[in-house]
């Protein structure tokens, strides 16, 4: 019994040794990172909040990646030759799998992820305290800005979609909308961003969507919707309203290309790429910061060559010389292609021409200009508006509101800068019907703009799409356009399983 | 609460405990140093002697003794002998032992009490540890499994999860084969949508008995399967539990035992074609679709499975001294466990040291169980049982031409981005090694004959490491370039343990009752650094790489930290009326750190009962030596299956960007991966049925069992919709209810003629699971190939319906549906018809179906033995029969779209080749071979032979005459004899993911192994 006593002193004694207590012991704090809740309380937290939605560039379901095979490939500007049979398909409207990943379904779900980012910032900055309330309104304002930007291009590519506007929560079952209610929020975002965003930012901020890049998205957006009128006035800002002289043409074509001339005088809006991180493209340290696009499109035994050009556009360079009656030297800059060398003088990534006599690569934003290989770490700014662009699309508009000659200055201007002669000495015909305008700047845009994922958006604008003989047309520079069923492949289908899952969301038609 | 103010006064004590990093240990050294430095008087009692021997009068060496009525016992030492100190002279003590019938013998005031047992079928007598105590196996209400021991020691296995399968009804054990794999263990069932690992209790820790526990270490192992037996675990229990205990030393001069096995192991192979018959093949793919033949280099022709895969060996040794005397024993073992992986520059080495021990004096006991163990796996990169099949025979293993000199695809020659296993084992090299301590040390106080105090403080420690070295070179077409790269991980793991248990134990008349009170703490925590660099220093003589994280460029960093807390209170009665009505109720009340802070604890009862009716005065069948039936039901709780803080919605912070015209880079955070805040217990309501039954002089044992589990709230991480924009992972969510169903029938019949021993035992487990819900009120869930509704078995087959091929051109105008639509207008002969399900005159996602379950509908697991004078054979089978399962293997194989290797003797439609299944061949289009079919469904039932040995145990007089007490050599074999129509390369596959069961995509599969093995003691 004397030992049991001990026993038990010891033993207490060894409990009371102890000395705090945690009031509640099975609460254990997240050491690696601050809550939700904590979150969203200071302008530094804002500020992060609006980077982490620039952030979703660098995916790969979208401008990192994938979106350039539903924008570039698809149309028939481009193709796939890829041995991944199923990766080729979904570049020549043959879906089979609609969930496929990376075809459709990842470019789908960053899309509401860079929604979702958006929405964060949209929902909980207002609440939070500024010094400064116009940085405030500014956060907002690109928020809205990339919140519009991922919808116009939901809207180009699937068009019927289910618009997140706050928060997400883990059971929505978000309601899908028409087109023409997506175009809706879409002009409500441009718009409402207009409205704040500077018309330059400091070098600090160089990259931030402008008044100049709001414009033009919500010309791009009412374009696709034949709003001439209103695109007209958005595209105003470029020529008589505040941005008028703020932007030129870079003498040299490259220059839009390389990662030497990013943010020049050109640059309407483009997206910022480094190559100061070398990890992954997860939400993790060290998270790539790069574009993965020359790595795909590189030639083969150079990259993936998952992608590359059609070689019509070869061609249609070749079919006009500059006043110099030299090549034009955009054909150089835009495309690798067999006689490339013999043209140029420029060898491909160091190579002679080793590949088929009928094939070529899109050269914008391939390295070749300084390496030898690829990589998925491209610093290489991709443009997403240039004003050479915007200058078409003025164009376009004009001659959709019957200012067919005022429009030709626009390209003239364009074509200027690689010394093409004006319109009216090279192509008069273009100017004598609203038609023969519209048609001469199909060609003028793909010699300026192919490869830079704006030609799905133009076939689809043009209606060139839309029934059959026009498609046939189409199919005669591209073969994949004889999978092309009209009415259904203008858009994508939707992933399958969210259609599946979502009781308020249909397939799109036909699928 | 009153109970949470109990829980107070305790917790702090243990909370604070590990607040000091190093106070754990000093609180044990204090312990410890207490039992030394007590002087204590022996308690008068009465101490009995004895021997035990067999009906041969030889020594029996393990016999368990006990004190009827009372937890005191001991068991034989080698030579049969025993000492038992009893309480009062007066006591009855119970003699059991495996394969004897058990014996009562009354002390009477005797010192000295030798016993025979007879043999017998049963093992009744046996002692089965049921988690805070043990009881007879003859009393259990709850279903508790015993898995033989000396059949899973037999077996080379990594694992003990592996060495286990088909020895336990209910109980599924898949995978393995991968040096250094896990095997996956299922008990009773799919009970949620993540994780079934059941839990393991290895000497009274939590833990896990991964790859770094020596499975010859191991004395006893019982599946805990019910809710009423598994309840006294509590929130850990819904997946089952395994208790382990591990050997230790006996009464006795010091023993040595010395065992080793040597196997060597073959994959199975796939029967691709070879160069002659893939050219042809391909060839035709080409030809049929219009496209101009790829330039083949005619002059390989490469056996990529030669190249890949290389005959695997094992070596297992193993040496133990063991003793003890009257007050104390001792176990030290050694294990040395190394395996070359059938994968080329795979592998596995294991190093183990055990020490347990245990002393008494007096009124106090101690004991300790610790072990020591280095793993290192050489991992396996990329996916060989994949690429041999991606590849193609006409593409060199080595390639000068290539950075790195390896051969793979080409645009002009071989069309594949298969990957060079060659090139991929040398360019990219993963280790891992853990170093790992488990231990815990106990102390036991009796402060009444009746009652006892216990602690019992764990601890598990590893220090892992991960290295990866990433050489610079090529081994797929169009590889992005990658210069040297090294990243390497460092982490530690610790878990900590506290437990204090009050047992009581007393017997009036004829009524005897066991309690036990506890109260048990957990905390888990790890923490990892890990760095990259880039461009590492390469010695430009050599071509080496100096593989250290000084050297290179570019260097990213990181590292986290993870912890949780589980608090547990418990407590069980088990009551015995004169052997014959028994009664076992269990509460256990479980608080976890990982839940919503709201819906942290969770109280989970359970009651079993069970009546011995042979034991009845009118019970007069004289045929049934033994008979009780039992039932139970208990509710279980479940938590381990989620993150550390699922709960709490965070900010990622890890984005950055580039902005500015010096593109400088900003930090950016937000919200990534949606939580549901409001996650509570999930739990497993289990209803059992049993009964036990000795039949025919004990020759035959039969146990069934009927059970429904129904677990509701699961905790899962359900997928959710893309437009949440949510990544990193789905939210966990209790989202749904699944009821189980199952059957589970175990027989022994033992015999014996003369020298002619032999047993046969049957164990059959079906099992049928049911949706009754599911989470975010929807109804069902789909995945790229399944469906899962409610009301019906998750994971079904959802699936376009095939129809055989399309044979003429007037067959495919024909094909329409009621409106006279054309439904395949593309299709030509040879192409494989669709069904219209919908009947809209397409063929589209709408026209899938349910197409099969990937469920098994029963198991069955037999067991065999013989022996004859020394030699002993032994023969485990199992089989799983009636499930559906997706060849993934044949739709890579038996397609033509892509460039891939084909199945050799396939013979694709032609004009002449009409009487096929398979599709004309057609390079480019994947219409014929789209994954979304039933094209690539198949049975996948199989019997396997999954062990067989003959061992032979040299004769005692010449096994002594060289100085040994014991010797014995084992021929075996594993998984010798498969029969299936499975087309894959293993039917007996795993697939973690729960929702795509059924799905077999190159798992590692099981090897063929041959071994030999010595064994010998003195």
């Amino acid at each position: 019994m004397k030992q049991f006593i001990r026993l038990t002193i010891a033993i207490s004694v060894m409990a009371c040794i102890m000395p705090s207590c945690k009031k509640d012991l099975l609460n254990v704090d997240n050491p690696n990172t601050i809550t939700e809740e904590q979150f969203w309380k200071t302008e530094a937290d804002a500020e992060k909040g609006i980077n982490a939605a620039y952030a979703m560039f660098y995916k790969p379901g979208g401008w990192a990646r994938w979106i350039y095979f539903r924008l570039d490939l698809t149309s028939d500007e481009g193709c796939s030759k890829s041995p991944w049979i199923e990766l080729a398909d979904w570049t020549r409207f043959q879906y089979v799998n609609y969930n496929f990943w990376e075809g459709n379904a990842i470019t789908w779900r960053d899309t509401y992820k860079a929604v979702f980012r958006c929405n964060q910032v949209l929902a909980n900055v207002p609440d939070i305290p500024f010094t400064d309330n116009s940085k405030k309104d500014l956060i907002l304002a690109q928020a809205k800005f990339l919140r519009g930007l991922h919808y116009y291009y939901a809207a180009i590519m699937w068009e019927n979609i289910p618009l997140v506007l706050e928060p997400s929560k883990p059971d929505d079952l978000p309601q899908q909308y028409p087109l023409a209610e997506v175009w809706t929020q879409v002009e409500k975002d441009f718009t409402e961003a207009l409205a704040v965003l500077p018309v330059q930012w400091d070098d600090g901020n160089v990259g931030r969507p402008t008044k100049g890049a709001a414009n033009a998205f919500l010309a791009r957006t009412f374009m696709q919707q034949h709003k001439w009128q209103q695109a007209k006035t958005a595209l105003d800002y470029f020529f008589t309203g505040a941005g008028s002289g703020k932007y030129d043409l870079m003498p040299n074509f490259q220059d839009n290309f390389v990662h030497t001339s990013e943010n020049n005088k050109e640059s309407v809006f483009e997206i910022q790429f480094s190559d100061v991180n070398k990890g992954g493209d997860g939400d993790d340290p060290n998270q790539n910061m790069g574009s993965h696009r020359a790595q795909f499109f590189a030639p083969r035994g150079i990259g993936w060559s998952d992608g590359q050009a059609r070689y019509w556009l070869v061609n249609e360079f070749k079919k006009e010389k500059t006043a110099s009656n030299s090549l034009d030297p955009r054909l150089r800059y835009s495309l690798f292609y067999p006689a490339l060398q013999a043209d140029f003088g420029d060898k491909v990534y160091g190579r002679n021409w080793e590949w088929n006599n009928d094939e070529a690569w899109f050269r914008k934003y391939q390295r070749d200009y300084f390496r030898t290989n690829e990589d998925y770490f491209s610093q290489d700014n991709f443009r997403m508006v240039r004003f050479s662009d915007v200058l078409l699309m003025y164009a376009e508009t004009l001659n959709e509101l019957d200012q067919t000659i005022t429009a030709a200055k626009y390209v003239d201007s364009v074509r200027a800068r690689v010394n093409m002669t004006p319109l009216a000495m090279a192509h008069p015909d273009a100017l004598l019907s609203k038609d023969a305008f519209r048609e001469r700047l199909k060609t003028e845009r793909v010699l300026e703009l192919c490869g830079e994922s704006v030609r799905w958006a133009d076939l689809k604008r043009w209606g060139d799409l839309e029934t059959q003989t026009k498609v046939n047309l189409v199919a005669q520079r591209d073969p994949d356009f004889n999978n092309f069923v009209v009415g259904k492949h203008i858009r994508l289908p939707i992933p399958q399983t969210e259609v599946l899952n979502n009781p308020n969301l249909d397939q799109n038609d036909k699928y | 609460m009153r109970k949470r103010s109990f829980a107070h006064t305790f917790c702090c004590a243990f909370a604070s405990i590990q607040q000091k990093v190093y106070s754990t240990a000093s609180a044990v050294l204090l312990l410890i140093a207490l039992f030394f430095a007590q002087l204590l008087s022996a308690q008068t009692s009465h101490t009995v002697k004895g021997k035990v021997t067999n009906q041969k009068g030889e020594a029996l060496e393990g016999v368990s003794v006990t004190v009827k009525g009372a937890t005191a016992g001991t068991s034989t030492d080698a030579g049969g002998n025993y000492t038992l100190q009893v309480p009062d002279a007066q006591a009855t003590l119970v003699f059991s032992n495996i394969g004897y019938a058990d014996m009562e013998m009354s002390v009477n005031g005797q010192s000295t009490i030798n016993v025979q047992l007879r043999q017998g079928a049963t093992d009744l007598g046996e002692v089965v540890v049921v988690g805070y105590g043990s009881q007879r196996k003859k009393d259990l209400t709850g279903a508790i499994a015993v898995v033989p021991v000396e059949e899973v020691t037999k077996r080379q296995a990594t694992t003990i999860g592996e060495a286990m399968q088909g020895l336990a009804s209910g109980v599924l054990v898949r995978g393995g084969g991968q040096p250094g794999s896990e095997a996956r263990v299922e008990i009773r069932g799919l009970k949620n949508l993540t994780g079934t690992n059941p839990l393991y209790v290895i000497d009274g820790l939590v833990t896990t008995a991964n790859r770094d526990f020596n499975p010859n270490d191991v004395e006893s192992i019982q599946i805990l399967k019910d809710a009423s037996a598994a309840a006294i675990y509590g929130s850990r229990a819904a997946n089952g539990v395994i208790i382990i205990t591990t050997k230790r030393g006996r009464k006795g001069p010091m023993k040595v035992d010395f065992a080793a096995k040597s196997s060597i192991q073959t994959t199975p192979r796939y029967d691709l074609a070879g160069k002659d018959e893939f050219v042809k093949l391909n060839y035709m793919a080409y030809d049929n679709a219009g496209v101009p033949r790829q330039n083949l280099n005619l002059d390989v022709n490469t056996d990529w499975q030669d190249a890949a895969f290389q005959t695997g060996n094992m070596q297992d040794y193993n040496v133990s001294f063991s003793g003890g005397g009257d007050n104390g024993s001792y176990l030290v073992s050694a294990n040395y466990f190394d395996n070359k992986g059938t994968v080329i520059s795979t592998g596995f080495k294991r190093l183990g040291l055990r020490v347990n021990a245990q002393g008494s004096k007096g009124i106090f006991s101690f004991g300790e169980n610790l072990a020591l163990t280095n793993a290192r796996a050489d991992e396996m990169s990329g996916n060989p049982y994949a690429d041999v099949v991606r590849l193609l025979p006409t593409i060199p293993i080595y390639d000068a031409a290539n950075p790195g000199g390896y051969g793979y695809g080409s645009e002009s020659r071989a069309r594949t981005f298969g990957t060079n296993p060659v090139a991929i084992a040398d360019l990219e090299d993963r280790t891992n090694e853990n170093f790992r301590v488990r231990g815990n040390i106990w102390g036991e106080l009796k402060l009444r004959p009746w009652l006892k105090y216990r602690l019992n403080l764990g601890y598990e420690t590893s220090a892992d490491n991960y290295q990866y070295k990433r050489k610079e070179g090529n081994w797929t077409l169009n590889q992005a370039y990658d210069p040297a790269i090294y990243n390497e991980n460092r982490a530690r793991w610790q878990t900590m343990l506290v437990e204090n248990t009050l047992s009581f134990s007393e017997r009036f008349g004829k009524h005897s009752v066991n309690a036990i009170a506890g109260q048990t703490y957990q905390r888990d925590k790890y923490g990892q650094v890990w760095g990259t660099k880039r461009n590492i220093l390469q010695n430009s003589s050599s071509g080496s790489y100096y593989w250290v994280l000084d050297q290179g460029s570019e260097p990213q960093t990181g590292g986290y930290l993870q912890e949780a807390i589980l608090l547990s209170y418990l407590g069980r009665v088990e009551y015995n009326f004169d052997d014959k009505y028994l009664l076992n109720g269990v509460i256990r009340y479980d608080g976890s750190s990982r839940l919503g802070r709201n819906d942290q604890w969770g109280t989970f009862p359970s009651v079993s009962a069970a009546w011995r009716i042979s034991n009845e005065e009118f019970f007069k069948v004289k045929w049934i030596n033994d008979l009780k039936i039992r039932a139970s039901h208990g509710t279980l709780g479940s938590s381990s299956n989620l993150g550390y803080w699922d709960y709490l919605p965070v900010i990622n912070t890890f984005s950055t960007i580039a902005m500015g015209t010096g593109q400088n880079t900003f930090p950016g955070a937000t919200q990534v991966r949606l939580a549901n805040q409001d996650l509570r217990w999930e739990k497993l309501t289990q209803t059992n049925f049993g009964f036990d039954a000795t039949v025919l002089d004990n020759k035959l044992s039969l146990t069934a069992e009927y059970f429904i589990a129904k677990t509701t709230d699961v905790l899962t991480y359900m997928p959710i919709l893309m437009t949440t924009g949510n990544d990193g992972g789905n939210p966990a969510v209790n989202a749904a209810s699944l009821r189980n169903t199952g059957f589970e029938f175990s027989a022994t019949y033992k015999g014996k003629a003369k020298d002619f021993n032999y047993y046969i035992t049957a164990n059959l487990t079906t099992l049928k699971n049911r949706v009754l819900n599911l989470g975010y009120g929807r109804n069902d869930i789909f995945t790229g190939t399944t469906v899962t509704k409610v009301g019906s078995s998750a994971a079904m087959w959802y699936l376009l319906e095939t129809d055989g091929l399309f044979q003429t051109q007037q067959e495919v105008d024909n094909y329409k549906n009621k409106d006279g639509i054309v439904i395949q207008p593309a299709a030509k002969p040879g192409d494989i018809r669709f069904v219209d399900h919908n009947g809209d005159g397409q063929i589209s996602n709408d026209d899938k179906v349910v197409l099969g379950s990937p469920w098994a509908d029963f198991e069955l697991g037999l067991n065999m033995g013989a022996s004859y004078k020394n030699f002993d054979l032994t023969m485990n089978w199992f089989g799983s029969f009636g499930s559906t399962v997706y060849n993934g293997y044949r739709s890579l194989v038996d397609r033509f779209d892509d460039n891939s290797n084909y199945r050799a003797g396939i013979k694709p439609w032609t004009p002449d080749n009409t009487n096929t299944d398979v599709p004309r061949a057609y390079y480019g289009s994947t219409l014929n071979s789209r994954g979304d079919s039933n094209r690539w469904l198949e049975s996948g039932t199989f019997m396997r032979l999954k062990f067989i040995s003959l061992s032979y145990r040299l004769p005692a007089s010449f096994v002594k005459r060289i100085g040994f007490a014991n010797a014995q050599v084992t021929l075996s074999g594993q998984n010798l004899i498969t029969i299936t129509n499975f087309g894959g390369l293993d039917p007996e596959f795993n697939n973690s993911n729960m929702f795509e069961r059924g799905v077999y995509s190159f798992q590692f599969p099981n090897l063929k192994m041959y071994s030999a093995g010595l064994q010998f003691g003195f």
